[in-house]
C-alpha cells in the first residue's frame, strides 16, 4: 500500500487525484442540472423528481458519501496544492506578466473552488438540511429566488463554477495524459462549450424560475 | 627528444585490434582504486567520463559551466561521419580513411586516421542505443546526407542540432556515472594548471568559479578535454568560455603543442555587422548543398542582389571548381570569400561578405523541401540579421571555427607530459592541416568511447605510480603560482577592458595569421602580439574580487594565455614555410593561386617544446609517411 | 536598417546569495537595434568596468540559442517576448527608442540566485541523474539500424530532445514547476524503441526528483510552453502524465 500512498501523493499523483474527483464533481453537475430542470414541469415534476431521489435510500446514500469523500480529496489536495505552489516560488517578479498561456480560469482555480466551497455550504444549509414537512422543496426553491439578492447570488455563482469549469475540464483531461493533437482542439471546445453551459445553464434558472413559477 | 608516436606494427587494418591485445589490462577489482581526473564535458570528455566510470574507475570530471551538458559541443550543427554505407553509394572504412587523410591536406598520421574510420561505426551504434533521435527514412531506418565537401552520403545528423544531441547522449551516460558515484561532477571549476610530481601528470588546480577558492585535486592520471582555442582570434563561432588554459598550462609544464598555426576559417558564417560584436554564428554548411555562393562579376556593384542580372553574377566556385563547385572544402570555399572580397567585389554594408542563394533550389524544389530541410537555419538567420533569406539571398562570410593544432598525443593520446591524455579538438587530432565537415564530431566520440578507456588502462596497468596526495609539495607549489596570477591580474587596475585588449589581440591574428598569411606580416604581427602582451599587463583592468563569481576575472585569465598562446601560434605559421590546408602562405601557390604544400621540407608534425621563461620554444619535428594514400595534389576542379 | 536607440535598464543586483539584492536602474546609450540583448548588456558592463563599478554578471556562452546557459526575466517573460527565442538570441531591434527595461533573474526555489542574475540550475542536473538517460554502457549496442524507428516518432522524439536546459520553463510557470523539462526529457526516451525497457522506472523516479529539489506542481497554466524557446509543446507533460499512470498502477515499478 505504501507505494500507492507515495504514487498519490507525489506532484503528478495529486494532480490525478484532483483530476478524478473533478470529473465526478463535473458528473454530479451534469445530473444535477438535468434534475433542477424539472422545475419547468411544475411543483409536482419537481417535488416528484426529489422524492425519487429520496426513495433511492442506500444508493443515493452511497452516492452521498463518494460525493463527500471526493470533496474531502479535491479540497484538501486543492489547498496542499495552493500552498506549495507558492512556497516554490519564495521571491516573486517584480513585473510579472503572461506570455499567453494562463487563463482567467487557470489563474484562479484555488479561489473560485474555495468560493464554490463556501457556496456549496451555503447551499446545503438553505435546500438540504432544512424542514422539508411544512413546505416542499419546489415551494423552497420558488420562494428563495423570488428574492432578487438571493437570486443574483446563485447566479454569479454560477459564473464561478463556470470559470473553475473552463479550465478543469481540459487540465483534467490533460493531468490523465488524454492529450492527442488530434482530439485537444475538440477538448478546449468542449471545455469552454461545459463552462458556457454551467453559466447559462445554471444560471439562468434562479432568474427563469423567479420569473415564470 | 625524440618524438615516438608509438604506431603499432603490422598492416594498418590491424594495427588497433593488435594494439588493444597488447596493451595491459587493469585488474577488474583494482580500476576502482585508480583516480581518474577529467577535464571537460563536451564530447570528448563526457563520453570518456561516462566510459571509464562504467568501467570502474573512480572519475572525478571537471566543467567551467554550471551543467556538462553546456559544453561547446552543444552548438555542433551538421551532422556526424561514419562508413556505414547504408546509401549503398560506395563507402568503405578504407574510403572515409583515404578521404580524411586527403582532406587534412597529408598532414596526418595515417594510423590514426584509418582507426578513427574504423571506430566511426560503433560511435553511430552507440548513440542510436543511448536514443540520439536521429533523422530517419520513411522506413525507420537512419538517413544519411552528403555533407562538407564529401561526395557521398556518409553523415548522420539530427535536424540542424546533432551536437546537441549527440552531447546530450554523453551528457545521460555522464549522469547515469554520478547517479551510480562512478563519476564525481565539479561544474563551475576552471583548471588553472596540471600538477606533476616526479615527471607524471598527477593532479590539477582548479579555481571554484563560485566561490574564488583554489583546490587541489589528485589522481593516477589526468584527461585533457578541454577544446580548441579558436577564440584567441576574439571572433570565432565558439562559444564565449571556449579557451586554451588547461592546454597551455599543459604546454608549460611539458607536453608539446603541436600544429598551432593550423586554424579553420569556416566559410559560411554570418557576416560580422558592429565592433560590438561578441561572436560569429556558422551558418551550417549544408547550406552549400542547395546554395548557389555568387558575387557581381563588376567590383563595386552596390546593387541589391534581385537587380543584378543573371549575366552579371560570378558563381565563382562553381566557376573555378566544375567538378565540386559549391562543395569544395571549407579552407578553399573560405579562401576564394577572401579573394573576392578583396577584389572589390564583396556585398553588404562592409563589403565582407558574399551571396549564398536559394533562389534556384527554391525554384527546382520548392519551398516546402527546402523549408524542411533548412527551416531551423533559415529562421536562425532571419533571427540574426532581419532578413528573410526565402526572398533575399543570405549574406555569408568566412570565420575561425575549428583549431586543427593541439597538444601533441601519441596513438595512445598520451601527450610528452607521462599520465596526461588529451582527447577531442585539444589534441592535435586526425584532422592534419585541414577538417573535415562532421568528423571533430566523430573524433571527439572516438577517443573518448571507444580509445581512452583501452589506452589509458595499458598506461595504469604498465606504469608503476606511487602513491602522491594532495599535501605533496608540488601541489602547494602549483597552487600558489595559480594564486599569484590572479592577485597579479587584479593588481594592474589598467584603464582598459579584457574584451578591449582581446579584441584587438583578434584583429593581429586574423590580419595575419589567418586565412591568407605571408612572412612580413607574420613577423609584424609576433611583435605586435609581444607589445599587446605588455600593454595587458599594463593596462588591463579586472574590477572586483577574487573570492566571488567574477567573470572580468575568468575572463583575463584567458585572455591572458591567448596573448602568451598567440605568438606560439605566429611562430608555427613562420616556421611552416610550405601552404597546406588551412595554413595558406602566400609566397607558396600555384599559378591559380592553391595551395602548394612542400612534402619534401614539410611533411611531419611540428611540435613545440616550452623552453622555459621567454626564452624560444624549440621546435621538435615527427615525420609523417604516406604508404597507403599517395602524396598528391589535392584537386576539387 | 541598423539604428540607435537609448534605453533605460532596470536591473536586478545581488552581491551573493545571502545579500538580499535591489534594482539598479542604468542608461544604456547609443545601443545598435543589430546588437543582441547579451551584447548590450556587454556594452553596459564596459562601460561600469571603466567607471570602476562592479559589471552585472550573467550566465552566457554559446550565443546562439542551443547551449541553454543564458537567460534573464526581460520586463516579465523569461527571455524576453520573442516567442521561440533565448535572450542570446534576442535582438535590439524588437524594442524602441526610450524604452525601460526590467531584468530580473528567473525566480525558483530549486534556483537560488548566486550572484546578479546568475542562479544555479543544478537541480536540473539532479533531475537528469535521476534517470533521463538510457542504461547502456560503451561496447554492447547493437547494429544501428537494428531496431527501425518509424520517422515520425524519431521526430516527435526529437521535438522533446530539443531542450536546452535553459529552465525558462521553471521561471515562468506561476508554480515553479518542472514540468516541461522533465517531461521533455521522459517523452523523448518514452517515443522511442531504445528508450522503452527502462520507461517505467524513468518516470517514477524523475517525478521523485522533480519532487525532491522543491519544484512546484504543474497546473496546466501552460506558460511554459509560451515561453520555452524551442517551443517545446505540454503534450509532453500529457505523455509524462500517462508514463507515469501506466509505470505507477500497471508496471512492477514502485
Ligand atoms: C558552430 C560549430 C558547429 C560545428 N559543427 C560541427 C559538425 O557539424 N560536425 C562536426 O563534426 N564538428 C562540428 N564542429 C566542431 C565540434 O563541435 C568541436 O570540435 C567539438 O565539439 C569539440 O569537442 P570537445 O569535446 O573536444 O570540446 P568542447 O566541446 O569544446 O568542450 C570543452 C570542455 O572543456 C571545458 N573546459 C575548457 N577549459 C577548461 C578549463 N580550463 N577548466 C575546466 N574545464 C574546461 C569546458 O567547460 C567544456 O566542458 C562545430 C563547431 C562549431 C563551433
Ligand atoms: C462543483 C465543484 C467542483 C468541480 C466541478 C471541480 C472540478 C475541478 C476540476 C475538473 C479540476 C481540474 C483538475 C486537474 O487539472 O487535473 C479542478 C481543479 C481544482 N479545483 Fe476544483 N472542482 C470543484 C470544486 C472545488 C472546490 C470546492 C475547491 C476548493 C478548494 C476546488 C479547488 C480546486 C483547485 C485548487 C484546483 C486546481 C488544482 C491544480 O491544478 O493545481 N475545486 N477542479
Ligand atoms: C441554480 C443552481 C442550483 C439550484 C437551483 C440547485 C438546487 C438544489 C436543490 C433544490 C437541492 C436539494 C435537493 C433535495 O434535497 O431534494 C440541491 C442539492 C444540492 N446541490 Fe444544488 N442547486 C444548484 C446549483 C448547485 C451547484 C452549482 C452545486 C455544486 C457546486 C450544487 C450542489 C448541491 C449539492 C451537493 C446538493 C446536495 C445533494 C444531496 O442531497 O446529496 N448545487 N440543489
Ligand atoms: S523545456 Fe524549454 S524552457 Fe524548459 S528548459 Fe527545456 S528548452 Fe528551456
Ligand atoms: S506553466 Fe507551469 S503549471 Fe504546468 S503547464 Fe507549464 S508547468
Ligand atoms: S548563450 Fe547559449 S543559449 Fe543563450
Amino acid at each position: 500500500m505504501s507505494w500507492l500512498f507515495s504514487l498519490l501523493g507525489s506532484s503528478v499523483g495529486k494532480k490525478w487525484m484532483m483530476a478524478v474527483t473533478g470529473f465526478a464533481f463535473l458528473g454530479f453537475l451534469a445530473a444535477h442540472f438535468a434534475g433542477n430542470l424539472t422545475v419547468f414541469g411544475g411543483r409536482d415534476a419537481f417535488n416528484g423528481y426529489a422524492e425519487r431521489l429520496q426513495s433511492l435510500g442506500p444508493i443515493l446514500h452511497l452516492f452521498r458519501a463518494g460525493l463527500i469523500a471526493c470533496a474531502l480529496v479535491h479540497i484538501t489536495t486543492g489547498i496542499t496544492l495552493f500552498f506549495q505552489n507558492r512556497g516554490a516560488r519564495p521571491i516573486g517578479y517584480q513585473v510579472s506578466t503572461s506570455a499567453g498561456g494562463r487563463t482567467l480560469g487557470s489563474r484562479t482555480m484555488p479561489y473560485s473552488g474555495l468560493l464554490i466551497l463556501a457556496f456549496v455550504v451555503f447551499h446545503l444549509f438553505h435546500f438540504t438540511f432544512v424542514d422539508k414537512t411544512s413546505i416542499t422543496i419546489f415551494e423552497r426553491v420558488v420562494a428563495a429566488f423570488r428574492q432578487p439578492a438571493l437570486a443574483a447570488l446563485y447566479s454569479a455563482m454560477m459564473i464561478v463554477v463556470a470559470f473553475h469549469v473552463r479550465h478543469g475540464f481540459w487540465s483534467a483531461f490533460q493531468t490523465l495524459g488524454l492529450h492527442h493533437p488530434k482530439y485537444m482542439p475538440w477538448i478546449f471546445a468542449l471545455s469552454l462549450a461545459a463552462a458556457f453551459g454551467t453559466a447559462i445553464g445554471f444560471g439562468a434558472l434562479p432568474i427563469l424560475v423567479a420569473a415564470r413559477m | 627528444m625524440r618524438l615516438d608516436a608509438k604506431i603499432p606494427g603490422g598492416p594498418l587494418p590491424q594495427k588497433w585490434d593488435r594494439h588493444r591485445f597488447e596493451l595491459k589490462l587493469v585488474n577488474p577489482a583494482n580500476k576502482r582504486k585508480f583516480d581518474i581526473l577529467v577535464v571537460g564535458t563536451g564530447l570528448a570528455g563526457a563520453s570518456a567520463s561516462a566510459s571509464l566510470g562504467e568501467l570502474g574507475y573512480n572519475v572525478k570530471t571537471f566543467c567551467i559551466h554550471d551543467s556538462p551538458r553546456r559544453a561547446h559541443s552543444i552548438a555542433a550543427q551538421g551532422g556526424i561521419n561514419a562508413a556505414k554505407n547504408y546509401p549503398n553509394d560506395g563507402d568503405s572504412i578504407w574510403r572515409l580513411f583515404y578521404d580524411t587523410v586527403k582532406g587534412g591536406d597529408f598532414r596526418a598520421r595515417e594510423a590514426n586516421v584509418y582507426r578513427l574510420a574504423q571506430i566511426s561505426n560503433a560511435i553511430i551504434d552507440h548513440c542510436v542505443a543511448q536514443g540520439v533521435p536521429f533523422a530517419r527514412e520513411y522506413g525507420g531506418l537512419l538517413a544519411n546526407r552528403s555533407f562538407g565537401g564529401a561526395q557521398l552520403s556518409r553523415t548522420f545528423y539530427a535536424r540542424g542540432q546533432t551536437g546537441q544531441q549527440l552531447l546530450l547522449g554523453a551528457y545521460g551516460a555522464l549522469m547515469r556515472q554520478v547517479a551510480a558515484g562512478r563519476v564525481r561532477l565539479f561544474p563551475r571549476r576552471e583548471i588553472l594548471d596540471i600538477v606533476v610530481v616526479r615527471g607524471k601528470a598527477r593532479g590539477v588546480v582548479a579555481r571554484n568559479l563560485l566561490n574564488g577558492e583554489i583546490e587541489c585535486h589528485e589522481g593516477h592520471a589526468v584527461v585533457l578535454a578541454t577544446g580548441g582555442y579558436g577564440n584567441a582570434y576574439y571572433l570565432s563561432t565558439n562559444a564565449k568560455a571556449s579557451n586554451v588554459t588547461a592546454a597551455f598550462r599543459a604546454y608549460k609544464r611539458g607536453a608539446f603543442f603541436a600544429n598551432p598555426c593550423f586554424t579553420q576559417i569556416h566559410p559560411t558564417c554570418i557576416p560580422v555587422h558592429g565592433t560590438y560584436q561578441s561572436k560569429l554564428t556558422l551558418m551550417s554548411e549544408s547550406l552549400r548543398n542547395d546554395g548557389r555562393v555568387w558575387v557581381p562579376k563588376t567590383p563595386g556593384d552596390k546593387r541589391p542582389p534581385h537587380q543584378i542580372p543573371e549575366a552579371e553574377r560570378d558563381y565563382f566556385l562553381e566557376r573555378k571548381y566544375p567538378s565540386f563547385g559549391n562543395l569544395v572544402p571549407r579552407d578553399v570555399a573560405s579562401r576564394n570569400v577572401k579573394e573576392q572580397c578583396d577584389q572589390g567585389k564583396g556585398v553588404g554594408p562592409t563589403g565582407l561578405a558574399v551571396y549564398l542563394d536559394f533562389a534556384d533550389a527554391i525554384r527546382r524544389d520548392g519551398r516546402a523541401v527546402i523549408e524542411r530541410k533548412y527551416g531551423n537555419l533559415f529562421q536562425m538567420y532571419e533571427k540574426i540579421t532581419g532578413e528573410d533569406p526565402y526572398e533575399t539571398p543570405m549574406m555569408i562570410y568566412p570565420a575561425v571555427h575549428y583549431t586543427m593544432g593541439g597538444l601533441w598525443v601519441d596513438y595512445n593520446l598520451m601527450s610528452t607530459l607521462e599520465g596526461l591524455f588529451v582527447l577531442g579538438e585539444a589534441n592535435f587530432s586526425d584532422h592534419g592541416a585541414n577538417r573535415l565537415g562532421a568528423s571533430a564530431l566523430m573524433q571527439g566520440l572516438a577517443d573518448g568511447y571507444f580509445i581512452i578507456p583501452y589506452t589509458l588502462g595499458g598506461y595504469l596497468a604498465g606504469t608503476p605510480l606511487e602513491p602522491v596526495s594532495a599535501s605533496d609539495p608540488a601541489f602547494a607549489a602549483t597552487a600558489r603560482e595559480a594564486e599569484e596570477r590572479i592577485h597579479r591580474l587584479l593588481a594592474v587596475n589598467g584603464r582598459r577592458t579584457v574584451d578591449d585588449l582581446h579584441r584587438e589581440l583578434g584583429m593581429v591574428l586574423w590580419n595575419h595569421c589567418g586565412m591568407s598569411r605571408n612572412n612580413e606580416g607574420l613577423r609584424k604581427a609576433r611583435a605586435r602580439v609581444q607589445e599587446l602582451r605588455e600593454e595587458f599587463w599594463r593596462s588591463v583592468r579586472v574590477p572586483g574580487s577574487g573570492r566571488d563569481l567574477n567573470q572580468s576575472l575568468e575572463k583575463a585569465g584567458r585572455v591572458a594565455d591567448f596573448m602568451e598562446f598567440a605568438e606560439l601560434m605566429i611562430l608555427d605559421a613562420l616556421a611552416r614555410q610550405e601552404s597546406c590546408g588551412g595554413h595558406f602562405n602566400e609566397a607558396y601557390q600555384t599559378e591559380d593561386n592553391e595551395a602548394r604544400r612542400d612534402d619534401e621540407r614539410f611533411c611531419h608534425v611540428a611540435a613545440w617544446e616550452f623552453a622555459g621563461g621567454d626564452r624560444e620554444p624549440v621546435r621538435h619535428e615527427e615525420p609523417l609517411a604516406f604508404e597507403h594514400v599517395p602524396l598528391t595534389q589535392r584537386s576539387y576542379k | 536598417m541598423s539604428q540607435r536607440i537609448r534605453l533605460t535598464l532596470k536591473i536586478w543586483r545581488q552581491k551573493g546569495p545571502a545579500d538580499p539584492g535591489h534594482f539598479e536602474t542604468f542608461a544604456a546609450e547609443d545601443i545598435s537595434t543589430d546588437m543582441s540583448f547579451l551584447e548590450m548588456l556587454d556594452v553596459v558592463n564596459e562601460k561600469l568596468t571603466l567607471e570602476g563599478r562592479e559589471p552585472v554578471a550573467f550566465d552566457h556562452d554559446c550565443r546562439e540559442g542551443i547551449c541553454g546557459s543564458c537567460g534573464a526575466v526581460v520586463n516579465g517573460r523569461p527571455h524576453g517576448h520573442l516567442r521561440g527565442t533565448t535572450l542570446c538570441q534576442l535582438h535590439m531591434r524588437h524594442f524602441r527608442d526610450g524604452d525601460t527595461i526590467v531584468i530580473e533573474p528567473f525566480r525558483a526555489r530549486a534556483f537560488p540566485v548566486i550572484k546578479d542574475l546568475v542562479v544555479d540550475r543544478s537541480a536540473l542536473d539532479r533531475l537528469i541523474q535521476s534517470g533521463g538517460f538510457v542504461s547502456v554502457n560503451t561496447g554492447s549496442a547493437p547494429e544501428a539500424n537494428t531496431l527501425p524507428v518509424p520517422p515520425d516518432r524519431a521526430e516527435r522524439a526529437m521535438d522533446a530532445a530539443a531542450c536546452i536546459g535553459c529552465g525558462a520553463c521553471v521561471a515562468a510557470c506561476p508554480n515553479a514547476s518542472a514540468m516541461l523539462f522533465t517531461s521533455a526529457k521522459v517523452s523523448h526516451l518514452a517515443l522511442l524503441p531504445q528508450g522503452r525497457p527502462e520507461a517505467a522506472r524513468r518516470v517514477l523516479s524523475m517525478v521523485r526528483a522533480m519532487d525532491a529539489c522543491g519544484f512546484g506542481n504543474c497546473s496546466n497554466h501552460r506558460e511554459c510552453e509560451m515561453t520555452c524557446p524551442k517551443e517545446i509543446s505540454i503534450v509532453h507533460i500529457a505523455r509524462l502524465n500517462r508514463e507515469a499512470l501506466k509505470a505507477g498502477f500497471l508496471s512492477p515499478e514502485r
